[in-house]
């Protein structure tokens, strides 16, 4: 009885868990067919690839992104330091970028 | 689940295949009435439950992340056990949306979110339901079930396909319409574990069917 208890909690835990990335931002990629719209590839900028939207603003980017002025305007995490990239792997860590659109910089996670 | 919900499961499962007439304290379905016959009625289940029987049930199954939902479109045949149980044998498809919802973490493990409602299954259960006589009138008859079903899973714009083994535990309600025909509604909460293609691997199931059809009576 208590392992069936157990059992089903498991595995309706395991079932609702989520993941901090999605196709939307974040996740590994290495072709954009892995993401829902393009995938900033594998290298020193975005290591292990990185999967984010088009934006012209950061209304466009998901509440805890913002829009950077590169490759054409691209969502990135917000963050305040190195530790809060830490999620995203190694080669991850808290840079000033120019917002697109002259919109002042932002602190964003980022490769090199 | 109680001790008494599995050894009813498991009995069911190992009797699937006995006939009704093999038990003995089956009262023969009839259609004339006691005082004409002078058969006795059964009073654990309707009266218009025949020995066999088969439904034509639609409706909706929620999933989520690797367990697909949609519309739900399912068959059973029903098999009489005892005075109060019936086998119960499905087959049901599920269809839902196509979307691609999978993606590598950062850790490189494949993940799907998928909605409440993505993906394809066609299913296959076999099941005990058993009636409520205590809280039945007339016309409406409440039953439990309980039971064990695999299905193939495909959520086509992942290239990902699985196969899955569940628990299923549901209860529903039968309204008599005719000497033949009833109405079904029922809803079912579906526990397990799937085998997925294309990296994702081992993953839970987690789902609910809320269906209503007809019943016909062989």
């Amino acid at each position: 009885m208590r392992f069936a208890i157990l059992a089903i909690l498991a595995i309706g835990l395991a079932a609702c868990q989520s993941s901090e990335v999605s196709r939307e931002l974040g996740a590994r990629c290495d072709t954009s067919s892995e993401c829902d719209d393009r995938c900033l590839m594998p290298g020193v900028d975005w290591p292990g690839g990185f999967c984010t939207t088009r934006c012209e603003t950061d209304l466009d980017c998901q509440s805890d992104a913002a829009c950077l002025e590169e490759e054409g305007g691209v969502c990135a995490f917000l963050c305040t330091s190195d530790p809060g990239c830490a999620f995203l792997g190694q080669g991850y860590g808290c840079k000033e970028r120019d917002a697109r659109g002259g919109a002042g910089t932002r602190m964003v996670c980022r490769g090199a | 689940m109680s001790r008494s919900l599995i050894a009813f499961v498991g009995v069911v499962v190992t009797t699937g295949v006995a006939h009704a007439q093999d038990v003995p304290e089956v009262t023969p379905p009839s259609t004339a009435t006691p005082a004409d016959s002078g058969v006795a009625t059964n009073a654990n289940a309707p009266s218009d439950m025949g020995d066999q029987g088969i439904a034509a049930m639609l409706g909706v199954a929620g999933g989520g992340r690797s367990t697909p939902g949609g519309l739900l479109v399912a068959g059973h045949y029903y098999y009489q056990l005892s005075d109060q149980d019936w086998f119960d044998g499905s087959a049901a498809f599920v269809f839902g949306s196509g979307d691609a919802e999978c993606f590598r973490d950062r850790m490189n493990v494949t993940l799907c979110e998928h909605g409440l409602a993505s993906g394809y299954a066609g299913k296959l259960g076999v099941a005990a339901r058993r009636f409520m006589p205590n809280l039945a009138t007339e016309t409406f008859w409440p039953f439990v079930r309980a039971g064990l079903g695999t299905a193939l899973v495909r959520f086509p714009d992942d290239d990902i396909t699985g196969i899955t083994f569940s628990v299923q535990v549901g209860a529903g309600l039968r309204a008599s319409l005719t000497e033949a025909i009833a109405l079904t509604a029922e809803a079912d909460l579906e526990l397990g574990v799937g085998q997925f293609s294309n990296g994702l691997g081992g993953e839970p199931q987690l789902g609910v069917n809320i269906s209503a059809g007809a019943e016909f009576k062989l």
